[in-house]
């Protein structure tokens, strides 16, 4: 196996989310920094604005119809797109801050969105209570919303289970809760104090958290991604890290972790796995070591294969077809100080990629 | 006249008080301090004998001049703060909202201040010349570059020995910090603070960890015993610093000074003293409670605080990410930092400056963060000398230059020294040392924030 990208287009600001658009080939929404929601094509690496949130666009889901894309942003703002037209039909206030993150189902009847505003709660600056639910979940085709539950804020993911009956969320202080969403009942709930670091160093407060959730095959694991414990918030040097829970049946036990051999520094935004489910990729941020993105063997959790991509990644997913190795990876690099005219350069990214295999695993 | 009488008047006297150490010629403490207190070449004018009237000990407080230094360090980013650029391409993810002056707008994470901005004043015109740490909380703390070997005092410093007493059980310099680390603030603290005024106006640091211990009386030392032995000590040790003119022991005596004034006043510094409802309106988190904290003490007579907690604005990494958590409990501190001292009587007289070393980025870095930015920035002022909802200077559209009224750090102490009553141009008599001014090179005021 051999992490390679293919291609790349730039787009104008940081992509925080893609989502290949149903029924069209070679075409995908992204969310971007700039609050748009932009239409690109693969091959061409041409894009147009199909909307635009007040504040960044956080995430963008493309529903099974073809004709609609939901997309979620920073002013806190749920927008209902018509392909077709290229018009906002819909828009729901769904928090009073951020969406950080949001997830569409697997059949595409539900969305579900997190939030929450890091407040100071104590003298350590531990988060203060939600003072609004901070997961909710809403209808796709009618807007009504579905679910709303309690989490303590700022929730920074959030995902389905494979099967749709669950949603998970975790947040910055390590904490992990998973509800039914047709009974609204939470099914687990613990927490870890691996992702999170209390700066030592530089400021008495709390950084990293949970940035991505995936449930395993069967549903019967979750996936935490993240970065370790950091002493220096501003260093932004955690390991690189996931790490896998059993969560069913009232008992919650850690059953894998990256190992540190494998892995450098920097915050981790996203795990993909393979349609095989043989293995997956996690990609995020190189602060320190060889790789911002690292492919791992799903049943001993070895690193296979690893990458610099030479940005920040915030999503990665497969591409479908028979050539079931290529992956997309999105992101940004640095925005950086203007060119002349007082013009920032392009510094969103989409990287096609290959794993340099067909198959089911590690090479 | 006496041997005893001849010393205390001129500690520098040639003849010896004991010469030997023979017990047979020790002056008995309690002669000692009797002659002392007869004498009155002891004491010279401190807060606690003025405060043994207290009507006249009150008043005296009142009219006070002192300063309250919110440090932001790290580097706090203006576009969160006062000097916003919402749906820019530099604005990050925070609105803007309006304020109480017509036109002016804050961050959206500021409401409390924006309501209360007609008696701030804000300068977002900042432009200075250090983009890293250690050479920007210098520039900023000392007003002016190093000029080695010669070592500026910090703005504490100064204000400590112009508004302060020497010999006031308060100190003249408070540094509130609870943290232990810092990096390049670390390093600044570790360091010379005071330069060329000398040890005795370097600050006390309380806070977190940093705790006032040791200062309790031995149970076995009565008061007066205690005051008997502290009086002998401080002339034998002031006769020795004559007699060697030696930098060491002044220091050494400086800081036996302030070990007594910090025993009188130890229980000001306990935050469980504070009344409940106050300690929960400034917040739960440590800058919070310090700001509580700085209150108070300047109520109690201290002329300077300055409340530091580590470099949080330092946000190479999760900008946005810290900052919704970091303004909001700034915008609350200032708030109710303003109200209070207004509401007390005490904003006439007391100087509230709220900045850091420098601002941040208009550009965001791969890391979601923003990096330090000297060449345009925010700071904000109230209280004492300030013109209430002065706005000074701009920046352009994406906050990349200053565009009007560009001010540096020479202004901006110009402007402290100015509205705290203190001559900014005065010469340090400094013997055998080059000629040193407050500020250098008669740098103006910030005139528009000046009341």
């Amino acid at each position: 196996m051999k992490l390679e990208t293919t291609k790349t287009i730039e787009l104008p600001t940081t992509v925080h989310d893609v989502s290949l658009a149903a029924n069209e080939d070679s075409m995908l929404w992204a969310a971007c920094l700039d609050g748009g929601i932009h239409g690109v094509s693969l091959d061409s690496g041409d894009h147009f604005l199909l909307g635009r949130h007040r504040r960044y666009a956080s995430g963008v889901h493309a529903l099974p119809d073809g004709e609609t894309v939901i997309s979620a942003g920073y002013d806190g703002r749920l927008h209902w797109h018509d392909v077709k037209s290229r018009t906002c039909f819909r828009e729901i206030q769904a928090h009073r801050f951020w969406s950080w993150q949001s997830a569409l189902s697997p059949n595409g009847k539900w969305i579900a969105s997190s939030t929450g505003q890091y407040l100071c709660g104590g003298y350590k600056y531990e988060p203060a209570p939600e003072s609004e639910p901070s997961v909710k979940v809403y209808s796709t085709h009618t807007g009504d919303l579905v679910a709303a539950w309690s989490h303590v804020p700022p929730v920074q993911s959030v995902t389905f289970s494979r099967d749709g009956r669950y949603v998970a969320a975790g947040n910055l202080m390590g904490e992990v809760r998973v509800w039914e969403v047709e009974s609204g009942k939470l099914q687990a709930q613990w927490a870890t104090g691996d992702f999170t670091g209390w700066g030592i160093i530089k400021g008495h407060y709390y950084t990293g958290g949970v940035f991505s959730l995936a449930f395993g095959p069967g549903d019967d694991w979750i996936y935490l991604i993240g970065m370790g414990s950091t002493r220096d918030p501003a260093a932004g040097n955690g390991k690189q890290l996931w790490q896998a829970y059993r969560w069913r049946d009232g008992e919650v036990q850690k059953v894998s972790e990256a190992a540190g051999s494998d892995t450098g520094q920097g915050l981790m935004e996203t795990l993909a796995f393979h349609p095989t489910d043989a293995w997956f990729l996690m990609a995020g941020r190189l602060e320190s070591g060889q790789w911002n993105v690292g492919a791992f063997d799903r049943a001993s959790g070895a690193l296979q294969s690893s990458a610099d991509f030479k940005g920040r990644i915030c999503r990665a997913l497969f591409l479908p077809g028979d050539e079931d190795e290529r992956f997309l990876l999105a992101g940004g690099v640095s925005q950086g100080g203007p060119k002349e005219g007082r013009k920032f350069r392009d510094f969103g990214r989409i990287w096609l990629g290959t794993a340099g295999f067909k198959g089911d695993g590690a090479d | 006249m006496s041997i005893l009488r001849k010393q205390l008047e001129n500690p520098s006297s040639e003849e010896p008080v004991n010469c030997c150490g023979s017990p047979d010629h020790t002056i008995h403490r309690r002669r000692f301090l009797e002659g002392a207190l007869a004498s009155g070449a002891l004491s010279t004018m401190s807060w606690s004998g003025l405060f043994s009237v207290p009507a006249f000990a009150e008043e005296v407080k009142r009219s006070q001049k002192r300063c309250i230094l919110l440090w932001l360090c790290g580097g706090p980013s203006q576009f969160e703060t006062w000097d916003p650029k919402p749906g820019t391409e530099t604005g990050g993810p925070f609105g803007s909202i309006p304020t109480a002056i017509p036109g002016v707008h804050v961050s959206e994470l500021m409401p409390r201040c924006a309501s209360i901005l007609d008696k701030l004043a804000v300068v977002r015109s900042m432009k200075t010349n250090q983009q890293e740490h250690f050479q920007a909380i210098s520039l900023l703390n000392r007003g002016d570059n190093p000029r080695p070997p010669f070592t500026r005092p910090t703005l504490g410093s100064v204000l400590g020995q112009q508004l302060g007493q020497l010999d006031s059980p308060i100190p003249n310099f408070i540094l509130l910090d609870p943290c232990p680390e810092g990096n390049e603030f670390k390093g600044f603290k570790a360091g010379n603070w005071a330069g060329w005024l000398g040890a005795e106006y370097a600050p006390v640091r309380v806070g977190g960890e940093f705790k006032i211990e040791d200062v309790d009386r031995l149970p076995g030392i009565s008061e007066a015993d205690h005051e008997e032995r502290e009086a002998l000590r401080r002339f034998l040790s002031k006769k020795f610093e004559n007699e060697t003119k030696s930098a060491a022991a002044s220091s050494y005596n400086a800081v036996y000074e302030r070990v007594k004034g910090l025993m009188s006043c130890a229980h000001l510094f306990d935050l469980d003293r504070l009344p409940a409802k106050d300690r929960e309106r400034y917040g739960p988190g440590t800058f919070g409670q310090h700001a509580l904290l700085a209150r108070s003490l300047v109520e109690e007579g201290a002329p300077f605080v300055m409340v530091a907690n580590g470099m949080p604005w330092d946000t190479h990494v999760f900008n946005h990410e810290v900052y919704q958590m970091v303004v909001p409990d700034l915008d609350n501190i200032v708030y109710q930092l303003v109200t209070d001292l207004e509401e007390r009587g005490m904003a006439e007289n007391t100087l509230l400056v709220v900045m850091g070393e420098f601002g941040r980025t208009p550009w965001i870095n791969v890391k979601r963060g923003r990096d330090h930015y000297p060449n345009a920035w925010s700071l904000a002022m109230a209280g004492c000398g300030i013109q209430p909802g002065a706005v000074v200077g701009a920046t352009d559209a994406l906050g990349i230059d200053v565009v009007d009224r560009a001010v540096n750090e020479k202004n901006l102490f110009a402007t402290i020294y100015q509205a705290l009553g203190i001559d900014p141009y005065a010469e340090y008599d400094l013997p055998n040392l080059p000629t040193f001014h407050r500020v250098e090179e008669r740098a103006e005021p910030i005139a528009e924030v000046l009341a």
